[in-house]
């Protein structure tokens, strides 16, 4: 363990667990997405989540939102056990904020309309608060001018960042991030990553599934390596990129970078 | 807005127009094969076109026996002295249509070419009829074909020669719904259409003058109120619009009710016992359940709610229950009202939130019941009007009545179909694919007789029903059944990511259907839908199998029964083939518009 993983443990050990999971086993059929998954993130804390494709790091995340029930183990976020029982099912759908690689955004609506939809209706803000803060959330991803706009008529990465004025427009305690630059074109794939770099630096508690190395590096706490459905590798972005210790998680990391 | 204004010039300016020869090599003329099927298809339509032509002009075609009938056929026996109320009843619809073109801004970017097209167009077919019009068209008429078609050909031209930039000039909809108003009244006043009475079982018939003034004068007044509607609404709609929408949504719905409850039919209330019972239970469900509803609909009594609700809900289905056994008796509005309340209490966690929603939900519920029990008193009251045959409505007013509650009515019970038959819940999947699948492997007629006949023995003594509101309920039935088919298309082209998105925002089931899923699949269902109102229109012609006069029965059975104008049924069913044409040409139209519209919304 190097001097900068240590730092980090104690640290983050001083604060509270905002998802705790353990032993999370999913099936789709036949096929076993999940094997036994351990992983806790703590209040404030980064983490990114790396692997192959069908490693079932997208299918961790959407467990975590219960997008997807799992089947063996227990995920408890921020105190609140996920179960079938759908009281929680809303309450954490409403502390937890999904960005997705499609965007899914609601083309019917106008930008300010998708921003303000769950707060009025979920959150039963008065409408006037729920324009004022989404006008301040689109200023802070930097696209207030688009706000009566359809979101058919804006680029990939703007749809992208209304997606995250979306979601934060819910004050979630925690930010799911699943693949969100895959879909984007080359040049607009920054303006995404800035915009999620400074949510990170105001302290949200993220969980980042995502290909982009260099955003790992500099914004990840953590670092979390999968594959087949297991967590394979923890640790720094310090000590993936310089000195990982699992041979799978090296052979993974030399075919990306 | 200035008149031929170049607003919209958002839209893609148009190609020039070719010229009409190269048009023509190009389109009809490009290769052997090409021109063989050009020269075979004309002289096919020519031959059509001659066969109808005869068929109008024919010497048995007598067509004073639809210039006669031509009340008969819009309002059936609707008493003369009475005529008043119709012609109220129609002010009230134009002034309805006038005000919403204002209110929804309806403004469909016609150009001045597309203007000369449709003229030109026009005049040439006139020509055309003319010069292949046989023998047997009268002279006169055919002159007037010529003279008409020439001056809208050359017109028409000439305009385009006129004005510059005819493809990129707009005509305003205010210039156009005023032409088109003004020239339909100086058809009336102008065209020498005869005089048609039949009193006391003597036909009389004034011929080369325009038609009686008892005529020309309401149908001049109803367009001068949709104009004097539009353009006040306009001014209205500057300041207002959103409000207005609103008012004019809630008018469409019951406005028709108001109508023909208390415009067309006169009511005779008992206003003793309206005060004495009708108005106390009103008011008390509107307060009693606005009070309710303001309490529960506080953040955080979502599950009192949902108990409260489930409780009343039961109550009232006990009701029913009751009903049938002949328990206890009970006002059928009551009945009714609890259900309501039960149900719309289950739907209080969803809707609620901060004061002002509440206030907004409780004033809901006060509306819905003022609605609700001023149409269940108003509809359920005897008539004073006397009218001399057992259905109330028929002609052309009892046909676009009945299409009109149908569709209304079918459309709400077909998106909860076609919701439940989606849904996860096997229960709802079941009864509802059983629903659907029974009634659309039943023939409309059957659906209608067991309405009609077979329903009123089953209802428990006392309660009675109508043939016309029998009629309604089993087509609406039918209707639903289709629709919720129609719907299951769009539903299904909604992507899994709208659920998705959804969910992570925390949005429950109902809101997320609500707000996300229907107007997404409504979108895209658009053209069935609107297929399905065309059908269930047209298809109002089989009420007349049980006992209903629509306008197909008159003019296929009445008027050639009558001494006058025996055995002529040719001219009233080219008559009413136009009519109807008239209704579903414009409906296909203005979905086509609403179409362009939404998608233009939202353009990628």
């Amino acid at each position: 363990m190097t001097i900068a993983d240590r730092a980090l443990t104690e640290e983050l050990a001083g604060r509270k667990d905002m998802i705790v999971c353990r032993g999370v086993k999913k099936w789709f059929g036949d096929f076993q997405a999940l094997r036994g998954v351990d992983i806790t993130v703590k209040d404030r804390e980064v983490m990114v989540v790396l692997g192959p494709s069908g490693s079932g790091k997208s299918t961790l995340i959407r467990c975590i939102n219960r997008l997807e029930a799992h089947q063996e183990g227990s995920i408890v976020v921020d105190g609140v056990e996920l179960t079938n029982d759908l009281r929680n099912i809303e309450k954490i759908r409403s502390e937890v904020g999904m960005v997705f690689q499609q965007f899914n955004l609601f083309p019917h609506l106008t930008v300010l309309d998708n921003v303000t939809l769950a707060p009025i209706w979920v959150r039963k803000k008065p409408k006037a608060e729920a324009v004022a803060k989404a006008m301040e959330l689109l200023e802070r991803v930097g696209i207030p001018e688009q706000a009566a706009k359809f979101p058919g008529q804006l680029s990939g990465g703007q749809q992208q960042r209304v997606a995250i004025a979306r979601s934060l427009a819910m004050e979630p305690r925690v930010m799911l991030f699943d693949e969100p630059t895959s879909a984007l074109d080359p040049e607009m794939i920054k303006e995404v990553l800035d915009v999620m770099k400074e949510l990170a630096r105001s302290g949200m508690t993220m969980i980042v599934v995502t290909h982009e190395m260099g955003f790992a590096r500099e914004v990840a706490d953590r670092l979390v390596f999968m594959e087949s459905g297991e967590i394979v590798e923890v640790g720094t972005p310090e000590h993936f990129f310089s000195n990982p210790k699992e041979e799978r998680t090296k052979l993974f990391l030399s075919q990306i970078l | 807005m200035t008149d031929t204004s170049l607003s919209n010039s958002s839209l893609q300016p148009e190609t020039p127009l070719p010229s009409p020869a190269r048009w023509v090599r190009d389109n009809l003329f490009s290769s052997v094969g090409n021109t063989l099927q050009t020269v075979f298809f004309s002289i096919v339509i020519f031959g059509l076109l001659r066969w109808l032509l005869g068929q109008v002009f024919s010497e048995e075609s007598d067509w004073e026996s639809v210039a006669t009938n031509i009340r008969l056929l819009m309002t059936y026996n609707y008493p003369a002295d009475q005529f008043v109320r119709i012609w109220v009843a129609a002010g009230i619809v134009f002034f309805a249509v006038g005000s919403s073109f204002a209110a929804w801004n309806i403004n469909p970017a016609v150009t001045v070419r597309r203007l000369v097209v449709g003229f030109v167009g026009f005049g040439v077919f006139l020509l055309l009829c003319a010069v292949i019009a046989p023998s047997v068209a009268p002279s006169s008429i055919r002159n007037g074909m010529y003279i008409v078609g020439a001056v809208l050909a050359v017109g028409g031209l000439a305009i385009q020669r006129l004005v510059p930039a005819a493809h990129l000039r707009f005509v305003s909809f205010a210039r156009l719904l005023t032409g088109a108003s003004a020239v339909i009244v100086a058809l009336i006043w102008l065209l020498p259409f005869g005089r048609h009475s039949f009193s006391d079982g003597e036909l009389t018939i004034e011929r080369g003058v325009s038609v009686a003034s008892s005529t020309k004068v309401p149908w001049t007044v109803l367009f001068v109120v949709l104009l004097v509607a539009f353009f006040g609404g306009r001014v209205l709609a500057s300041r207002f619009a959103s409000v207005m929408r609103r008012a004019l949504i809630v008018w469409w719905v019951i406005g028709p009710a108001f109508v023909l409850f208390l415009v067309l039919r006169d009511p005779a209330f008992d206003w003793g016992r309206v005060w004495s019972v009708d108005v106390p239970i009103a008011a008390a469900f509107a307060l009693g359940g606005g009070a309710l509803l303001y309490v529960l609909a506080r953040p955080g009594r979502g599950d009192l709610a949902r108990a409260i609700g489930a409780l009343l809900t039961v109550f009232a289905i006990f009701n029913w229950v009751a009903a049938f056994a002949g328990w206890y008796p009970m006002l059928q509005k009551v009945r009714i009202s609890f259900l309501l309340i039960g149900l719309i209490t289950l739907l209080v966690p969803t809707f609620a939130g901060e004061r002002s929603a509440r206030i907004r939900l409780a004033g809901s519920w006060i509306g819905l019941v003022v609605i609700v029990h001023w149409l269940l008193t108003a509809i359920n009251t005897e008539s004073t009007l006397v009218i001399s045959a057992p259905p109330f409505l028929g002609g052309l007013v009892l046909t676009v009545t009945i299409a009109y509650y149908v569709m209304l009515a079918s459309f709400p019970l077909g998106v909860l179909l076609s919701l439940a038959r989606t849904s996860k819940m096997p229960i709802f999947r079941v009864l509802s694919t059983t629903f659907i699948e029974v009634v659309r492997g039943v023939p409309l007629i059957t659906v209608l007789f067991f309405f009609s006949i077979m329903l009123p023995l089953f209802l428990p003594r006392g309660m009675g029903i109508s043939d016309l509101a029998a009629v309604f309920i089993g087509y609406t039935l039918f209707s639903a059944a289709y629709m919720a088919e129609n719907l299951r298309g769009g539903l299904q082209s909604v992507r899994r990511g709208q659920y998705e998105a959804s969910d992570a925002l925390g949005l429950t089931t109902v809101q997320r259907t609500v707000f996300i899923v229907l107007p997404q699949a409504l979108r895209v269902a658009i053209p069935n839908l609107v297929g399905q109102a065309i059908a269930t229109f047209k298809e109002t012609s089989l009420i007349a199998i049980v006992g209903g006069f629509d306008i197909l029965r008159i003019a296929n059975s009445t008027i050639p029964n009558q001494p006058d104008f025996l055995g002529q049924k040719r001219p009233a069913l080219l008559f009413i083939a136009v009519v109807y044409f008239v209704f579903t040409y414009s409906m296909s139209k203005s979905a086509q518009n609403l179409e362009k519209k939404l998608q233009a919304g939202q353009a990628r």
